[in-house]
């Protein structure tokens, strides 16, 4: 049993009281648990790391306010690589195991979705807060999702593109996973209805690092922007080498390049580089100014995307215990039932009790300039 | 026409950086007769020791690769002192395992020192771009040509006309002839390695300045492209890995051009098969040239298996089978589960490298031709379950023999090679070819395991049914060892020459081997697809290759006991070492080292 998370998650949330000046009784007693299963080793462990940093700078706020109806929040986190083998049996660990009163994860689809057939029949909310697969939830009436939906975010990336930058051709380029292809589709149909065109679409593997042949290939499509539809790491490289192909394009990119690593890696190639982020570190909305401003304090740096969506989720969970309970029923009826949750990403979330998602995610269309992400401010209503 | 003069700068520019690779790996192989796993982890301890010594120490670029170069060096040196020497007389097989397990080790303790993020690794030179073609090259580039051609050129006379390079090729050419005239081979081997990982260690410094970002992941990926370049230029032979680099990364390149981004390592391993099938030897071994591989015998060790006998192996299962019964826990049964599957791959490869000879690094490939033919039957023609996990194992039988038909006249480590290159062709084929396989948005909605109409919905059924396919052809395959057939194919591994003088057909033996194990393979992944209802292209990857093989390297080669004994091991300790949290890869790998050091001939030996 990893005890160590649970001490480490107590101490801290009685050391954020007495910072915070304890608007209500800290938690204490048993704690509840939820289950995280996710990488924590392997090639995908980054990722783990950033969802452990989001979690807990939320179970500090809940668990210094009152934790659920008095007993603190915790989870117990389950390492499985991503890898699709451990992610089954890290499932029929925490179904077995009556403490477990809900599941967050997996990272990566395989492996998600090869666990949901176990939670849907023992009756446990896989909660994929990652999983934006168009398939995931449609897995069982167990499988919930809060990842912000392709089909809600490209759209609106598109109408950054077009709309607002002018870009009439368009090269597309995508990683080569469900992920990339599902996004690649929609953004492509936006553009399109928008009136652009898409000249070229190359689809590269998620450990690729050379791009130059890729660039010469769009380069002779004769685009007049890039849309990226990556990570941020592969963004940074990709940026950096479309400038020493002495490529002179506008760079559009999804959401997920937000983070502040984008910089650090890309260096003066990313400046320019046009992207949105569902929120920002000047937003005025005071909850992200407090989630900006705490997690920097916690960790002496700026939150990025995937912390951003684990602090969300677990304040969600806490929320739907807080008002339906905490057996692994009232959860999943909770979710259905819960209102207006405040969230970073969605500003407030409600799920569509049908598909399972949240829809409406916020957007605030950002740009690279000075080695920092800063409001687009320029190019109000091109054309 | 200009964008061709790009597409080929590109190509040498991207060959440049594999070369640098390739080098280390080919001086290593040309001497120890080794594909060094952990050539790639030493090219991540180079770039995080770069690093290191340019945020915390700010060292000029030519101190940097001097302190790489060292920090590479002392590497090599404790590889070869505590990983590899000790294993000095057992066969070929166990160095190659404990170089799988010290990546492991290596790639997990840089990952636990400097997190699992990526990093920038700023380049020092100043940003002079010079106008080829269309595009530019940086002095980066110039740089690591520089360094490639200087420690080729470096090599070359060091080979050639030192004592200590004569001593290396008269290693290289017969180990024990060099050692009765005096050489010691010990220092030639600790030479070849310090070398090896010092050229290894400065590559990842250098691909780290040049991508501006490095992270604890990388190695996997630089081996493979590594061993791919060597083994075009010709096993062993430097000069010719230089060669084999430039012109990987021109296929590489000229593939992008013609057929797009996503067809690129497609052309990167059909390169390397049909460079196999058609010179084994590499393209610049002169043709007369004996295969410098050694007999298949001596690939594998062969010892004395641990009889056990048939009640005790029917008491087994026996208490196998009542283990839902005693003790009903899901996870339990889950990961016993795993085990039942993985060692169906077991069996199939224990046969194949074990019996036959043929060892196998594209396992995984029969898994996933396995598993999507169940699926797609399944979902697309209807085809009850039952019927579908049959047939899903006649098709992988098929395929997998006709993919590795071609393969059947290499050798040892030629083989391995090649069916490395044949299991990445698969799963890239599985990613592209979109209508059948729905590309990387994968096969969901797989239905559950049922048979004659009756669902599998207990986790006590689904253990049943593995564990009873399991025994039946694990009951089949100890028939089959014990038959005639089985002394045939023993006979193939053990001496192809003497097999062949007494008439045995060689490829029609092999093939019925490979059909038989791959059956197994296949009905393993289409167990697999229906019990997780969601498969895509990186369900059954790379890793499960090596997984495998060291199941059956653990196990015993050839031994069917010890497949299922080395998959419950290898299944069941990483879930054993969950309390490790962060921890549990590195003791792995060290456990495996352990192993792989104390037991070479597997656990219960090779039969």
């Amino acid at each position: 049993m990893p005890m160590l998370h649970r001490r480490l998650l107590l101490g801290a949330s009685a050391a954020l009281v007495l910072a915070r000046g304890a608007l209500a009784e800290p938690a204490k007693g048993e704690p509840i648990y939820l289950g995280v299963s996710g990488p924590l080793t392997g090639p995908n462990a980054q990722y783990g790391a950033q969802w452990k940093q989001g979690f807990d700078l939320a179970l500090d706020e809940i668990n210094g306010d009152g934790g659920i109806k008095g007993r603190p929040l915790a989870y117990v986190f389950e390492d499985t690589q991503s890898d699709p083998r451990q992610s089954v049996a890290v499932a029929q660990k925490f179904v077995a195991d009556p403490k477990i009163v809900a599941e967050l994860g997996d990272f990566a689809s395989p492996a998600s979705m090869a666990a949901s057939p176990i939670y849907q029949k023992a009756k446990l909310v896989q909660f994929g807060f990652t999983n934006s697969h168009p398939d995931f939830t449609k897995g069982g009436d167990y499988m919930w999702s809060n990842s912000v939906s392709q089909a809600d975010e490209q759209p609106l990336s598109a109408a950054y593109a077009v709309k607002r930058l002018g870009l009439k051709r368009i090269a597309v380029l995508h990683l080569n996973t469900d992920w990339g292809r599902t996004s690649k589709e929609i953004f492509n149909k936006a553009a399109k209805e928008m009136g652009a065109e898409i000249v070229a679409t190359e689809g590269y593997l998620p450990d690729e690092k050379d791009f130059r042949s890729t660039l010469v290939r769009v380069r002779d499509a004769k685009p007049d922007g890039l849309m990226l539809i990556s990570y941020y790491s592969d963004a940074a490289l990709i940026a950096r080498q479309v400038k020493q192909a002495g490529l002179k394009l506008p760079i559009v990119a999804a959401s997920s390049v937000y983070s502040p690593k984008l910089i650090e890696l890309g260096g003066d190639a990313v400046e320019g580089m046009y992207t949105a982020s569902r929120y920002f570190p000047g937003d005025s909305r005071p909850l992200v100014r407090e989630f900006v401003a705490r997690f920097k304090a916690k960790y002496n740096k700026e939150p990025d995307a995937f912390n951003a969506y684990a602090y969300d989720t677990m304040i969600l969970m806490a929320q739907v215990m807080r008002e339906s309970g905490t057996d692994r029923k009232a959860i999943h009826d909770g979710l259905a039932k819960v209102k207006d949750v405040p969230s970073v990403i969605f500003g407030k979330a409600t799920f569509d009790t049908k598909t399972r998602r949240v829809d409406g995610a916020m957007n605030v269309e950002l740009v690279v300039k000075d080695g920092q992400f800063q409001l687009n401010e320029s190019h109000a209503a091109v054309r | 026409m200009s964008s061709w003069i790009d597409y080929t700068v590109n190509g040498i520019i991207i060959g440049n950086i594999y070369a640098l690779l390739a080098v280390g790996l080919a001086l290593i192989f040309g001497v120890s007769r080794l594909i060094n796993f952990a050539h790639g982890s030493v090219y991540v301890v180079g770039a995080y020791a770069g690093f290191l010594a340019v945020t915390y120490l700010d060292t000029p670029l030519p101190v940097t690769i001097a302190v790489v170069v060292v920090v590479g060096a002392l590497l090599g040196l404790v590889i070869e002192r505590f990983g590899l020497r000790p294993l000095q007389g057992y066969a070929h097989i166990a160095p190659l395992l404990a170089t799988i397990g010290i990546s492991f080790v290596l790639d997990q303790l840089v990952q636990l020192f400097f997190k699992p993020d990526p990093r920038a690794l700023p380049s020092p030179l100043l940003d002079i771009r010079f106008k080829v073609g269309s595009g530019t090259i940086g002095a980066l580039d110039l740089v690591i040509a520089g360094i490639g051609l200087a420690s080729a050129g470096l090599l070359y006379y060091f080979l050639r006309f030192t004592r200590l390079g004569w001593a290396v090729r008269a290693t290289a050419q017969d180990r024990d002839a060099a050692q009765q005239m005096g050489v010691d081979v010990n220092a030639v081997n600790r030479a070849v390695f310090a070398i090896a990982s010092g050229l290894g260690a400065v590559s990842g410094l250098l691909v780290g300045m040049y991508y501006n970002y490095i992270d604890p992941s990388m190695s996997f990926q630089a081996t493979l492209k590594g061993v791919v370049a060597q083994v075009v230029g010709g096993v062993g032979n430097v000069p010719g890995a230089i060669v084999g680099s430039l012109l990987l990364g021109l296929v590489e390149s000229y593939g992008i051009a013609l057929f797009g981004t996503s067809y690129r390592n497609l052309f990167a391993f059909v390169l390397l098969v049909i460079v196999l099938v058609w010179r084994p030897n590499g393209l610049f071994a002169s043709k007369r040239q004996t295969p410098p591989e050694p007999m298949t015998g001596t690939f594998i060790a062969p010892s004395k298996p641990i009889q056990i006998p048939g009640k005790v192996l029917a008491g087994a299962a026996a208490v196998a089978a009542l283990v839902p019964l005693v003790f009903p826990h899901p996870y339990v049964l889950q990961t016993l589960i795993n085990s039942w599957l993985y060692a169906l791959l077991g069996l199939s490869l224990t046969l194949i490298a074990g019996t036959v000879g043929l060892v196998s690094l594209g396992h995984a490939a029969l898994l996933a031709i396995g598993g999507y033919s169940s699926a797609l039957l399944a979902i697309n023609c209807g085809v009850p379950v039952g019927l579908a996990i049959l047939s899903a194992g006649l098709i992988a039988a098929f395929l997998g023999t006709v993919l590795v038909f071609p393969s059947f006249r290499l050798r040892g480590h030629y083989l391995s090679i090649a069916t490395l290159a044949i299991g990445e062709i698969v799963s890239l084929v599985i990613l592209n070819w979109e209508w059948l396989t729905r590309g990387p948005i994968g096969v969901s909605g797989i239905p559950s395991l049922s048979l004659f109409g009756i669902e599998l919905d207990t986790d006590r059924s689904v253990y049943w049914f593995t564990l009873g396919v399991l025994a039946v052809l694990a009951a089949l395959q100890f028939r089959l060892l014990g038959s005639h057939l089985g002394r045939v194919l023993r006979a193939v591994r053990d001496d192809d020459v003497a097999a062949r003088s007494y008439g045995i057909r060689l490829d029609r033996y092999k093939a019925l081997a490979f059909a038989v194990g791959s059956f197994a393979a296949g009905v393993s992944g289409a167990i697999t697809s229906h019990i997780y209802s969601y498969i895509n292209h990186e369900t059954f990857n790379a890793q499960l290759s090596i997984l495998a093989l060291t199941i059956v390297i653990l196990g015993g080669m050839g031994n069917v006991t010890g497949a299922i004994v080395g998959s419950v091991l290898l299944v069941g300790l990483p879930e054993v070492f969950r309390v490790a949290a962060e921890y549990r890869v590195l003791i792995y790998g060290l456990v495996l080292l352990l192993l792989v050091r104390f037991r070479p001939q597997g656990l219960l030996g090779t039969v």
